[in-house]
């Protein structure tokens, strides 16, 4: 769905930084993507290369059909920026007009909204739970509720793609808790890729199927969820992880790697106590390094394992457990 | 006589000052709307950045403002002769009042639109609008508020210019109180169009306030 490769840029008016230097990525169709790195790394830039928000110096972007984007005329890049919807950390509503007419805005600038686009625009207040605020004006709503007016108004066209900066940075826990599942059945329902750019690793773990790790205009990790939970490399990434209070690494280094395996399993697996089992029937000697549910409800576990691997590899995957080497 | 002149010498007067502040605010606040936009478009941050453009405007829009009102009437002269076909009376001030707050205005649009745009601009063009739609259809509707808020300081400040256009024979409550208060030494009178100016700008500022609570909503 949308390729980047080998892109560079650097913003004019600043002395020599660069924001983002040779970076190349793919986001796949039918996912929720994160995008995740402290302040200046570049991930609001990266993301607003993909409407054409900013252009950049070097390299290659695709969106959809459209190839190279830094040479899209004007009327591409609109019909482009059409099908691309994008949430802002705050708001970013016209406080002069009411919910119902900031949903409709984005049509207002390709045609006059129709009934039915109002019929539309009241079907998506309902799904984002604001049916009884469709006449209030923006500064009569929490912000929470201001950015579910936001989600409504980036859907109002129908678009393949939402962008997302910072969506929940301005909301409290629960509130944005609320929001990003809202986002994540919306994203469902209506068959949307989402890219969510953040800095936050709750955010990450509660929606995202795939990760990247951005730090100074770099990309220094990528790959799904799992992977990034535990089998990130990058100290940055660790320092995310450790936020959420998922970093194995640590456990895993205080070990011998090489007597390590990764577990993940469904919830209907850990009901049958196959360890229990196992111990049992292989006589072997284990111990349990870690264990934990997974964002996504998975289990995950890190067994030690000195001796008798392969059985136990063979016997855990007979169980539909997945295994892994964590090395 | 109670007022020291007849009424009808006040009403005039009111009525004058009333004229050249209404007339020149309605030209202001459209050439200071179209101005305030180029300045602020043609910034940094703004929607058709344009540096060199954004320099000269915005030298002439200080060198302008810089320029003392008395001075600006005296400058303007020949162009007024001109456009008015005199240099006496109400509207013969028009210009150099239209000249001397356009700028002032302009620059108060400016920081409006600035203020808007910070936020609302990449909204509007991340939905597909053109650069046009975002000025007209968002940035400027949005800062509405703060537009009127700034013509009614504009139109209180062209209040007192007006004054010292009356001073030098465009009439109205500043010539009254320079020509019968001052110079024939009628205190009375001088103190009667002060209060007549102060009951004015009081005036504009009640109206200005009404309609940016119209516009604001609740
Ligand atoms: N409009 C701009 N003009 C000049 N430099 C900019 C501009 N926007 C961003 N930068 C610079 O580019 C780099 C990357 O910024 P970017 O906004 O992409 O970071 P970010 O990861 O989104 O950070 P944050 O979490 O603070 O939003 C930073 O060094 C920043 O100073
Ligand atoms: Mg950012």
């Amino acid at each position: 769905m949308i390729q980047v490769q080998n892109v560079s840029k650097q913003y004019r008016n600043t002395d020599n930084e660069i924001a983002l230097d040779n970076i190349s990525i793919s986001f796949n169709e039918g996912f929720i993507h994160g995008i995740i790195g402290i302040s200046g790394a570049g991930k609001s830039t990266l993301i607003r290369l993909i409407n054409r928000l900013e252009t950049y110096d070097s390299g290659d972007i695709q969106v959809f059909e459209y190839t190279n984007l830094r040479r899209l005329n004007k009327e591409s890049t609109r019909m482009l920026r059409k099908r691309i919807g994008m949430i802002f950390q705050s708001d970013h509503l016209l406080a002069r007009k009411t919910v119902i007419e900031n949903i409709l805005l984005p049509i207002t600038f390709h045609r006059k909204p129709t009934p039915e686009d109002y019929d539309y625009a009241e079907s998506l207040l309902k799904e984002v739970g604001l049916t009884e605020y469709s006449n209030r004006y923006p500064s009569q709503l929490s912000g929470g509720q201001r950015q579910r007016v936001g989600i409504a108004r980036a859907l109002i066209n129908k678009p393949e793609l939402i962008l997302c900066d910072e969506p929940t940075s301005a909301l409290d826990v629960i509130t944005t808790g609320q929001i990003l599942q809202l986002i994540k059945n919306l994203a469902k329902k209506h068959h949307l890729n989402v890219i969510i750019v953040t800095h936050d690793m709750h955010v990450i773990k509660e929606i995202c199927d795939t990760v990247t790790v951005m730090e100074k205009g770099h990309i220094v990790e990528s790959g799904t969820l799992d992977d990034i939970l535990f089998k990130a490399k990058h100290p940055q990434t660790r320092i995310f992880i450790r936020e959420i209070g998922l970093d194995l690494s640590n456990i895993i280094q205080s070990h011998d790697p090489n007597q390590l395996l990764l577990l993940k399993f469904d919830e209907s697996v850990v009901e049958q106590s196959i360890i229990a089992k196992m111990i049992n029937e292989l006589h072997i000697d284990t111990s349990i390094v870690y264990a934990n549910v997974t964002p996504n409800k998975k289990g995950i576990m890190v067994l030690q394992v000195p001796s008798q691997q392969e059985s136990v590899i063979h016997f855990l995957r007979d169980h539909k457990v997945v295994v892994e080497h964590v090395i | 006589m109670l007022f020291d002149l007849e009424i009808s010498v006040y009403l005039k007067a009111l009525w004058e000052t009333a004229y050249m502040t209404i007339a020149s605010t309605v030209f202001v606040f459209l050439l200071g709307l179209i101005w305030g936009a180029l300045l602020y478009a043609t910034d940094q941050d703004g929607l058709w950045e344009h540096p060199q453009l954004h320099k000269i405007i915005s030298i002439l829009t200080s060198a302008l403002r810089s320029i003392p009102f008395l001075i600006l009437i005296v400058l303007l002269i020949p162009f007024t002769r001109i456009l008015v076909g005199t240099i006496l009376g109400p509207t013969a001030a028009l210009p150099a009042l239209i000249v001397g707050a356009t700028p002032f205005y302009a620059r108060i649009v400016e920081i409006a639109l600035h203020e808007t745009g910070s936020d609302l601009k990449e909204t509007g063009l991340s939905f597909g609008a053109t650069k046009l739609q975002v000025l007209l259809r968002i940035i400027i509707p949005e800062s509405l508020p703060a537009l009127i808020r700034g013509i009614t300081v504009t139109a209180i400040a062209i209040a007192g210019y007006t004054s010292i256009a009356g001073a030098i024979g465009a009439g109205g409550l500043g010539n009254l109180a320079y020509l019968y208060g001052y110079a024939r030494n009628r205190i009375f009178v001088t103190i009667a169009s002060t209060v007549l100016i102060a009951l004015f700008i009081l005036f504009l500022q009640i109206i200005g306030d009404l309609f940016v609570r119209k516009t604001t909503p609740k």
